[in-house]
């Protein structure tokens, strides 16, 4: 369970990033965060996942009060869990095996184990026979989906995704946004920015809507 | 204990598959590490072999102590019991004029040059083994003996090792200051070569961090690294040191020969294989941690 209280991010230099939000996500939730480019929606994510921290307010990650944890303890907080990026943050100087072995290799799980997690992900995501393809060979699509399955390898019981569809064809985000609900209908938490409005109007999701670092709340977002 | 060790596995597993991939240039950094090893290696061994032979000589340094040709016997027996009673004295030994002559006739092969002088013109002797040889204690004796009546010089033989001395401790400071400027050397050599490692691997650092990589996982590999480099580095200064030692001991010997005496250099002994792997490894994982410190949590905290 994720809540956030009156949550403020100030970056040095800046203006607010986020003002006052408040909300609560319930396990096994999906989640869409929308809003115009530049609204919060990334730093809203780099707070769910504890690479930020608020300047004022409370963010609570399992009942676990993420200002006042201690540094080192972070790293911890952040394998719950599994985040696709904006810019994939693929690593091209190995191949697609390699690239998924990289969240187990933290959690220093190695050998068959490992193997076996690995080639589970990488079917999840219809890329089981490009194992040993370098990942700059791999279309837009492709890559995406290699970086949903190193999202998924350590079984999080959170996925971030951070505009997953934003360079893809309508067809190919349907096929990532059918991927992430298969996610949520096992019971992992799914959360994804989007500035897209149109593709989450089909669905019956929850969505938080950001405007300007403020939270929109949901009778103002009259359709 | 068990995920402690598959991480170190882990790190240790690859770096030597890095190490693989560019041997050529791995190389090339430990021979840099190896020749700036080799030199304070190679002082080290030379003055310590010198300062073996000093000590060597040391032993047998002694005090001559030459008495009035025109002393007369009762002085002479007051000499030598003043001589025995001095518990400053190890070993004393006298030898009259009539025997010195006769070693000297014997040595050099000119009885007839000998036998022409009208009268022996060699004092009598004592030699005497001190049993402390600092210089001080030297020089108390020295005028403690000169005061006795009859004594014409009292000489001390070891002016030459006072002065071999002062050139070795001063060697040895030299040794000192050069193995810790070219400490530094090898800590600039070392940290840079990780830098370069950290710039090619951003990426990946960048990504680990961000999905929960701790800074110890992060660091680990690079620190495995920089001690990699000071063990192949030790390595290689110590081959070369003794690649040296051996080409110039071909040389020594000879040399050596020609003054009837059989000196060569002793390879590098255990404690200094022992002393420079440590050394190196230790310089090799600070300057890797130093590295990987400053270049990694600066934008990311």
């Amino acid at each position: 369970m994720i809540t956030f209280d009156n949550v403020t991010k100030r970056y040095p230099g800046s203006h607010e990033a986020l003002t006052n939000v408040s909300f609560t996500i319930e396990q096994g939730e999906m989640i869409y965060v929308t809003g115009h480019s530049g609204a919060g929606k990334s730093t809203l994510l780099k707070l769910i996942a504890a690479i930020e921290r608020p300047t004022n307010g409370i963010v609570l990650i399992n009942n676990q009060n993420v200002s006042k944890l201690k540094a080192s303890t972070l790293p911890f907080i952040r394998r719950k869990f599994g985040l696709v990026f904006q810019d994939h943050k693929l690593l091209y100087d190995r191949n697609c095996y390699h690239n998924v072995a990289l969240p187990l290799l933290i959690n220093g799980i190695t050998g068959a184990e490992a193997g076996k997690r690995i080639r589970a992900a990488l079917d999840k995501v219809g890329l089981l026979d490009k194992e040993k393809v370098m990942p700059i060979t791999l279309s837009g699509g492709e890559q995406q989906r290699l970086a949903i399955a190193r999202a998924v390898v350590s079984r999080p019981s959170i996925l971030i995704a951070d505009e997953p569809t934003g360079n893809l064809d309508k067809n190919y985000a349907e096929d990532i946004i059918a991927l992430f609900s298969a996610f949520q209908q096992v019971g992992v938490t799914v959360i994804i920015a989007t500035h897209d409005a149109l593709g989450t109007a089909n669905y019956k999701n929850k969505v938080l809507r950001l405007n300007q670092g403020k939270l929109i709340a949901p009778d103002e977002v009259s359709a | 204990m068990n995920l402690w060790l598959t991480q170190h596995l882990q790190a240790l597993k690859l770096v030597l598959a890095r190490f693989k991939n560019n041997i050529l240039g791995t190389l090339l950094i430990s021979l840099a590490i190896g020749v700036t090893l080799a030199l304070p290696i190679i002082l080290y061994v030379v003055l310590d072999n010198l300062g073996g032979l000093v000590s060597d000589v040391k032993k047998e340094s002694h005090l001559s102590v030459f008495l009035k040709l025109d002393h007369d016997e009762p002085m002479l027996q007051n000499i030598k019991s003043e001589l025995e009673k001095n518990t400053s004295i190890k070993s004393l030994q006298f030898v009259s004029k009539e025997d010195a002559l006769k070693q000297i006739s014997s040595a050099s092969n000119n009885e007839e040059l000998i036998d022409s002088l009208e009268e022996n013109p060699l004092p009598d002797a004592f030699f005497i083994e001190p049993i402390l040889l600092d210089s001080s204690s030297v020089e108390t004796l020295k005028s403690q003996i000169s005061k006795l009546e009859g004594v014409e010089y009292v000489q001390v033989d070891d002016a030459w090792i006072k002065r071999l001395n002062y050139l070795l401790a001063l060697g040895k400071k030299a040794m000192l200051v050069l193995a810790i400027l070219l400490g530094f050397a090898l800590f600039a050599v070392i940290g840079n070569t990780i830098r370069m490692q950290i710039l090619t691997q951003q990426e990946e650092i960048e990504v680990s961090q961000l999905i929960g990589a701790t800074k110890g996982f992060i660091r680990r590999p690079f620190l495995y690294s920089g001690a990699m480099y000071g063990l192949f580095g030790g390595l290689f200064g110590l081959i070369i040191s003794c690649a040296v030692i051996l080409l110039f001991n071909q040389s020594l010997t000879a040399l050596a020969a020609e003054y009837q005496t059989n000196f060569s250099l002793s390879l590098p002994s255990m404690l200094v294989h022992v002393a420079t792997y440590i050394f190196a490894i230790t310089v090799g994982l600070f300057s890797a941690y130093l590295a990987v410190s400053k270049s990694l949590f600066k934008s990311f905290n």
